[in-house]
């Protein structure tokens, strides 16, 4: 049996990642986080928002996923997600002023979709800061 | 014959057109190899969208435990087809050759063969909403001037409404009208049918091979929300398709344009040189004679 699993994600605007990795962990949409390695029984599922952690060389990784789909075999894992970064695709000024503005609106909404809307807008936020490994996202 | 300044005028006219199409060539570039690059980077998620789907409708099909749900039956047995929803995708702007005129035609035999009726039509692109105009076709969706960053919007806004339609038994099916990307000198007309997919026997033979996947938390609730996505998918495909065409269609128009540019300023440069030839020899020949006198 192969050591390894073939980790893909791509979004609809790129392809962010394709390695083989030891180990991988993402969000699912309904069953809190699955821990997937090398054998794992085929498996499709939703995919929620969070952190995805994959294993390379020893060292952990994270990636940023927003919903989608993942499909799992005994040596691959294929995330097809809506949104996804590397922390390297992560600018920080610009997620901390989401992060404010998702505050702001927050406090100022009126109606339940507004607030529901800046509640996912800042939860984004957060999941971005937390990967990036800035001390605002712990408080997640 | 016209006058040396008459013909001078119209080269100089020429020229400025020519400028004009060689700019347009330039821009129509610059925007074709950004609707191309989404494009391709698009074409591996939405194949593997589509193997996905194809996994889960066999798995649902293969094991008779599955009661298929609405969705599900949605691609295993498609409903007679009698009311239909069409989004027709053109272009907002002309100069474009046959780009509009070839995707009109295509969506004109379409919507007099087709047997069912047109219940809802989409329309991107004004020229696409001025042939429904002219059919006296309501589009009740009408999408014009749309970025190249806009397209999520709208395909989120169709898709959604398309999947609640065909749930409530409003539509049957979704057929989108556009211009398939072949290069960027050629393009197809193309109708396509979003759904219900028709499956490939290639995915039953896949299917039966391998062990059959684990679809948590169940079947259906999968297939219900990889349905609207995966349409989603194939809607922002075939609208990158047709602005990645309509660019490659305008830049092969501007190009085409400013070849026959150069072609008549040299011929008007030609016709030129004679009659000033032609007016020096007259001279010549009036002051020879003159001095012979």
């Amino acid at each position: 049996m192969s050591q390894s699993i073939k980790l893909e994600v791509v979004t609809p605007e790129r392809p962010v990642f394709s390695a083989d990795v030891a180990e991988v962990q993402f969000p699912t949409a309904t069953r809190g986080y699955y821990g997937i390695l090398p054998g794992h029984t085929p498996l499709m599922t939703a995919v929620g928002d969070g952190l995805l952690y994959y294993v390379q060389d020893g060292q952990k990784h994270w990636l940023t996923v927003f919903g989608g789909f993942a499909e799992v075999g005994p040596d691959r894992v294929t995330i097809l997600a809506r949104e996804s970064e590397t922390v390297d695709m992560i600018d920080l000024e610009r997620v901390e002023a989401d992060r404010q503005h998702a505050l702001k609106l927050l406090k100022e909404a009126q109606t339940e979709h507004d607030l529901a809307s800046a509640q996912a807008a800042l939860d984004a936020s957060l999941i971005r800061l937390q990967a990036a490994g800035h001390p605002a996202g712990h408080g997640f | 014959m016209a006058g040396l300044q008459d013909i001078r005028r119209r080269i100089r006219s020429v020229k400025n057109t020519q400028q004009v199409t060689k700019a347009m060539k330039m821009i129509s570039a610059v925007k074709l190899r950004k609707s191309q690059e989404r494009l391709v980077a698009l074409r591996p998620y939405a194949g593997k969208m589509m193997d996905v789907v194809h996994r889960v409708v066999g798995r649902i099909k293969g094991d008779s435990e599955i009661q298929p749900g609405p969705a599900a039956q949605a691609f295993l047995a498609p409903r007679e087809e009698k009311r239909i929803r069409v989004v027709l995708v053109a272009s907002d702007k002309g100069l474009c050759g046959g780009f509009n005129a070839n995707v009109l035609k295509a969506a004109t035999a379409f919507a007099t063969e087709t047997q069912a009726e047109i219940v809802h039509l989409d329309v991107v692109g004004k020229r696409a909403a001025e042939w429904a105009r002219k059919r006296k076709l309501t589009a009740t969706g009408e999408y014009l001037n749309i970025p190249l960053a806009g397209f999520q919007r709208v395909v989120t806004e169709i898709s959604e409404g398309a999947a609640t339609q065909y749930h409530a038994g409003e539509i049957d099916a979704l057929y989108v009208i556009y211009n398939y990307f072949n290069s960027p000198v050629a393009q197809t007309p193309t109708v396509f049918k979003v759904f219900p997919m028709e499956l490939d026997r290639r995915t039953e033979s896949r299917e039966a091979a391998e062990v059959p996947h684990l679809l948590e938390p169940d079947p259906n609730a999968v297939l219900e929300t990889l349905l609207p996505r995966f349409v989603e998918t194939e809607l922002l495909r075939n609208l990158l398709e047709s602005s990645a065409s309509e660019h490659g269609a305008r830049m092969a128009a501007m190009d085409k344009a400013s070849n026959n540019a150069g072609e008549m300023i040299a011929k008007l440069t030609l016709t030129m040189n004679k009659i000033r030839q032609a007016s020096i020899t007259n001279q010549i020949i009036e002051i020879v004679s003159g001095a012979n006198a």
